[in-house]
């Protein structure tokens, strides 16, 4: 069978690798109001953005962790060990000739192909915190679509991105919100234009690479009026000895008609804390449709929302998460119903290997005099060997006669006789697990775009190997 | 060129095989050469299931001592899957439901996993194979596209497992108890596809209850196993001799036998 | 042993000196009652000290997500007074339940009012049925043993402490070994003064391969008087043994309800509880089921009919601890005006409870626009080989089923409460037992008949 092509064809067991790093600017280790001044001095920040940096690191160091609900490892992320701002001082470049050899290096090992970088519509890849390379496919451009990093959308389109900034995700929403909220560098600003339909995927690449390093990167993506976009992340970090921090904020806006897809395959090295806040806007007929794929990192914690703000909005989240030993994927998803007609489907399917831990948490809210909303949710985990856990904890609200939601969740095992079964038709025992883990979520999968499918099938028959024997 | 009997045969020498402390078989010897087939018939708890999966190296069977060859290789220290890839197949009795993966993808698997390193599987090959066994057990195509038997009646699991068999065309075979669950004619449908495979390349060894199957798998040797051990053996007529006079006979005399019959 | 019994269970009118009258909440504590032994009374000022302690709810905790903890006021309770006889006459001719019951307890405002003693028959195979203030001093290991055995865990551990404070009477039940008692036991609770403060504990202990059903019903004697309930049961089902538990919790629409219910089931064991939820302004339940031997079984059933402004608050815990057990868990809630139910469930399957099946469903009927369900149904799965599942939903009456019923001339309001009766009934009706069914369905009834 002919390979699909495929975005992020990586070879994850060579990601264990760290470059010699040369950071022109660097905020040293630690959180005061100093490193935010630091950083809003290098990035040029205006005005109101230093304000905002500035009141939501108060609203963050005010916040208690949320370890009365959440995992208490959140404990283990030391906030004044953690680096909060580096950068090599590279402005985004636009051809691939302009990307310094190291980072070009970088892609390499990663194992994307020359001719799949051309293929895609566009390339962002984040560096350590600054977009280091922008490729993006002209006809983009022609669209009138602005592909750009935060720093130059919150400068050149401020008219655009003021208006929809902080305001899906406000600062205080959660304690890394607002850490985000006061650090964040990097990310994606996009604006597709009215009726533009995107016909590529547009794609981002994140990576981790210096130790002690968090992640802050910033998404703000808009879609107006009848649009279409698909947008696709990745993320990969390599293996420090210390714990390293990613705490990301991505918010969505779909104006009336838009559709926006949003995808990522996150494959974090064991000693990651994951813990990002995504939340999507959908006015009248629009539709948000998060695909959310957790494989690795130490502890995970995402629940990709989306609020329903206009008649017949939609919102999807669909996720696996996949927890090896050591990892704890705590997943799950937020509908908010704000308006009549409006539906909303939540899939999620978890995996459980050795001490791994997956934890779906669901939040459905549909308030009263609403009609005719719908939710559906449907989680189901697999468990693999007896040390593994799985818990499911939603929450749902329903007021009202017309409205109606669906809950359903099960929890099921790779029986030693399945794995016998197919073993004697000459599967290994890793071949076998990945196989039944495949065929689990394969229902979800089939619903995925092509090339993140096969990506996935990848990352789980890799996880599989790493996990048996 | 000339081979030792014991190159071209799976053969099982005085096995003693015990689950959580109890004896199950208990000096079991036995040898079935290519191109024949055996079919070793006993009463329920006779052991014979047990050795369906000893042979196939089920981890909860302990082999407490005894040998088993396959064309002269000991094969008891190798994993279930190793056993497969070198040729052995054993059909199951309760063959288990994989959620998810259909049988298509499942078969593709399990012949992409006998080819050579860095082999990739021809898939139009595969499947023009696929489609002739299908038609042989007179499946319908839709069939490989669902999940290995999830929701299948009785009927369409053992035709499963023959589909299988004929796929990976293992040089030993063990049906274990392949004719329950069929009505008769599903049963000849799985007959004839096991017949269609006979030849000089495989040994087939029939695990079963009733002479039923035997009427429509009709073997070169039958042996009767009970308690553990094969007491009796002979040609085709033992089977029918045993639908008249069941096992009782048997029964009282493997207490007394003190060597087991070898066959 | 049976002979002290028999004699300590003639029937009688209870006559033991009144509580007085005084605010629960009034410093300094003293024990309710100076009859209790003093080691129960030291224990209770312990109780209180804890009680003190312990913070009032916050609906940031887990446990309290979504609920009314503004509710949880308790300064305007009192101990009520003693019932003159034409009160007691008239709340024991109101004590109706079941016509045919093995031995019946009636209280009000923590005063046993009757006893209706076991048959000799069952005296002299050893069952005790008998207030709990006896039992205290009269069994007092296998009181010691059990009583609050299990902490609260589910979130009212403060109210916990303050029934053990106040706790002066309840029931007392003990089915020896192999013993079978056929006929239900029956147990009442009235809350009757003006703000009045209720704290009914049950203690049952189901030895092996005893067979035991029990019914309480709570009640209000009058519809227009404040009160607080604040109960605790410990259900104990030994080896092989058979529980069926059932509650009808009917207080009036101003009390305030906090029932604390702990279920131990032992190896091959089986328990049912029924919780018949209609009463109330706001009204908390907690059941804890613990599986605790292999082959245990805990059948966990409730249904709640809701309206006006009405909260019903509900918390589960399926605790699977040993390998081979099982649980069923089905919640119904009929939801009308701007009334609120909240459930918060989890099935927990410890490490090595492997093969263990346990199923949690919830179903909430919207009957108006301003009814509310919150679910929370939880799975914490810690074994391998087990089978779990959980499902949640709220809707509203079919409108095809509603069509159908009003095609056959059937007006609204009556095809509405057919369609509402059956769709409870799915609950009731799994208890194999119809006297009780047949009562539960009459409440329901009686319940809907309310609001015409």
């Amino acid at each position: 069978m002919a390979k699909e092509p495929s975005a992020l064809e990586v070879e994850r067991n060579v990601g264990n690798f760290a470059y010699p790093e040369t950071h022109k600017h660097d905020a040293g280790i630690g959180l005061t109001e100093k490193t935010i001044h630091y950083i809003s001095d290098i990035k040029e920040d205006p005005d109101w953005v230093r304000e905002f940096r500035l009141n939501a690191y108060k609203t963050f160091m005010s916040k208690p962790m949320p370890t009365h609900w959440a995992s208490k490892d959140l404990e283990a992320i030391v906030f004044d060990n953690i680096r909060y701002y580096l950068s090599g001082g590279t402005q985004p470049k636009r051809s691939w000739e302009d990307v310094p050899d190291d980072v070009k290096r970088t892609f390499e090992r990663l194992g994307i192909p020359e001719q799949e970088r051309k293929f895609l519509a566009g390339v962002e890849a984040q560096f350590d915190s600054e977009a280091v390379y922008s490729n993006i496919k002209k006809a983009v451009g022609e669209q009138g679509v602005i592909f750009v990093g935060s720093r130059e959308g919150l400068k050149d389109h401020p008219e655009i991105f003021r208006k929809w900034f902080g305001k899906v995700i406000p600062t205080g929403d959660n304690k890394f919100s607002a850490l985000n909220s006061a650090v964040f560098s990097g990310g994606s600003f996009i604006y597709v234009p009215p009726g533009v339909k995107v016909k590529h995927p547009l794609q981002a690449y994140f990576r981790i690479n210096a130790e002690n390093f968090g992640q802050f990167e910033r998404t703000l993506i808009i879609c107006d009026e009848g649009s279409e976009l698909t947008y696709m992340e990745g993320c990969t970090a390599p293996k420090f000895n210390t714990a390293t921090l990613h705490s990301a904020v991505v918010e969505l806006v779909a104006l009336k008609g838009a559709k926006l897809q949003y995808i990522t395959v996150q494959n974090w090295s064991s000693n990651v804390f994951n813990l990002v806040t995504k939340r999507g806007l959908a006015h009248e007929d629009a539709e948000v449709k998060w695909i959310d794929c957790n494989i690795g990192s130490r502890l995970t914690m995402k629940y990709p929302g989306v609020i329903m703000k206009g008649r017949r909005a939609r919102g999807e989240v669909l996720s696996i998460a996949l927890a090896g030993d050591g990892q704890h994927q705590d997943t799950g998803a937020k509908m908010v119903h704000a308006a009549d007609e409006t539906t909303s489907n939540i899939i999620s399917k978890s995996i459980s290997i050795g001490e791994g831990r997956a934890t779906y948490r669901g939040l459905v809210q549909i308030p009263k005099h609403l009609k005719n909303c719908k939710n559906n949710t449907e989680c189901d985990a697999l468990l693999i060997n007896s040390t593994s856990r799985t818990d499911t904890y939603p929450a749902i609200t329903v007021r009202g006669t017309g409205n109606s939601v669906q809950h359903e969740a099960s929890v099921s095992q790779v029986s030693a006789e399945q794995i016998f079964y197919m073993q004697q038709r000459g599967l290994t025992e890793a071949q076998a697990m990945s196989l039944s883990v495949n065929g689990f979520v394969n229902d979800l999968v089939r619903q995925f775009p092509m090339e993140y499918s096969v990506e996935l099938k990848r990352l789980i028959e890799l996880e599989m190997e790493g996990s048996v024997g | 060129m000339f081979l030792a009997p014991q190159m071209n045969q799976l053969s099982i020498q005085n096995l003693h095989v015990s689950i959580a402390e109890q004896e199950i078989i208990r000096g079991l010897s036995l040898a079935v050469p290519k191109g024949e087939v055996h079919a070793i018939m006993g009463p329920n708890g006779s052991g014979k299931s047990t050795l369906a999966k000893v042979l196939a190296g089920h981890p909860d069977y302990k082999v407490v001592s005894g040998k088993i060859e396959m064309d002269g290789e000991n094969i008891m220290e190798l994993e279930p899957d190793e056993r497969s890839r070198k040729g052995l197949f054993l059909a199951f009795q309760y063959p288990s439901e994989i959620p998810g993966v259909t049988i298509a993808n499942f078969l593709r698997a399990a012949v992409q996993a006998r080819l050579p390193e860095g082999d990739e599987l021809e898939a139009t090959e595969y499947y023009a194979k696929l489609y002739e066994k299908m038609d042989l057990l007179e499946m319908d195509r839709s069939f490989t596209s669902r999940s290995v038997n999830e929701g299948f009646s009785g009927g369409e699991k053992k035709r499963n497992e023959i589909l299988q068999l004929a796929m990976l065309q293992p040089k030993y075979a063990v049906l274990d108890e392949t004719d329950s669950g069929l009505d008769i004619d599903a049963l000849k449908v799985v007959a004839h596809g096991v017949n269609s495979m006979r030849g000089p390349d495989i040994g087939i060894l029939v695990i079963t209850h009733y002479q039923r199957l035997l009427e429509y798998i009709v073997p070169d040797h039958v042996h009767v196993m009970v308690q553990g051990r094969i007491v009796r053996s002979g040609g085709k007529g033992l089977a029918l001799e045993l639908e008249e006079k069941g096992y009782e006979s048997y029964e009282t005399a493997a207490e007394e036998v003190g060597e087991p019959a070898v066959a | 042993m049976t002979n002290q019994i028999a004699v300590l269970d003639e029937t009688m009118e209870e006559t033991e000196s009144p509580p007085a009258s005084h605010a629960i909440l009034s410093s300094p504590f003293e024990p309710r009652s100076a009859d209790l032994p003093a080691w129960f009374r030291d224990q209770q000022k312990t109780a209180w000290t804890k009680f003190d302690a312990a913070p009032y709810p916050n609906r940031k905790d887990q446990a309290w997500r979504f609920s009314n903890v503004s509710a949880l006021e308790f300064s305007n309770y009192n101990f009520g007074t003693r019932l003159n006889q034409a009160e007691r006459a008239e709340i024991l001719d109101r004590s109706l339940g079941l016509d045919e019951v093995a031995g019946r307890l009636i209280f009000a405002d923590d005063q046993l009012l009757r006893r209706d003693p076991l048959s000799q028959k069952l005296l002299a195979a050893g069952v005790i049925l008998k207030p709990l203030e006896r039992a205290i001093i009269e069994h007092e290991d296998l009181f010691r043993r059990h009583f609050m055995a299990q902490a609260a865990t589910l979130g009212s551990a403060k109210f916990a402490a303050l029934h053990e404070a106040f706790v002066m009477s309840g029931t007392f039940v003990y089915v020896p070994k192999g013993v079978e008692v056929e006929l239900p036991i029956e147990i009442f609770h009235w809350l009757h003064a003006e703000n009045a403060s209720v704290f009914p504990h049950t203690l049952l202990i189901a030895d092996e391969l005893a067979k035991v059903t029990v019914i309480e019903h709570f009640r209000s004697a009058h519809s227009d008087r404040a009160g607080f309930a604040c109960g605790v049961n410990d259900l104990v089902v030994g080896r092989g043994a058979k529980l069926n538990y059932v509650c009808t919790q009917d207080w009036n629409e101003k009390a305030l309800a906090i029932q604390i219910n702990s279920t131990s089931v032992e190896r091959d064991a089986s328990a049912l509880s029924l919780n018949v939820h209609l009463g109330g302004a706001y009204s908390r339940f907690e059941g804890l089921s613990r599986l605790r031997g292999e082959g245990a079984r805990s059948d966990m059933l409730a249904v709640c009919v809701a309206d006006n402004a009405q909260e019903f608050d509900a918390r589960t815990l399926q605790d699977h601890l040993s390998p081979r057990t099982t649980s069923d868990l089905l919640y119904k809630n009929a939801l009308n005006d701007r009334a609120r139910c909240t459930f918060g469930g989890l099935i927990r399957v410890e490490p090595h409870a492997h093969f263990t099946d346990a199923y949690q469903t919830v179903r909430n009927l919207l009957l108006s626009d301003d009814s509310e369900a919150n679910s929370m149904p939880g799975l914490e799965i810690l074994a391998d080989n087990v089978k779990c599942s959980h499902g949640a939903t709220s809707g509203q009456i079919s409108e095809d089923e509603m069509f159908y019923l009003l095609s056959r001339g059937i007006p609204v309001p009556v095809a509405k409460q057919l369609l509402v009766s059956g769709f409870l009934n799915e609950v009731v009706d799994r208890l194999d037992h119809s006297a009780i069914t047949q009562l539960v369905h009459e409440m329901i009834e009686a319940k809907f008949q309310r609001r015409r």
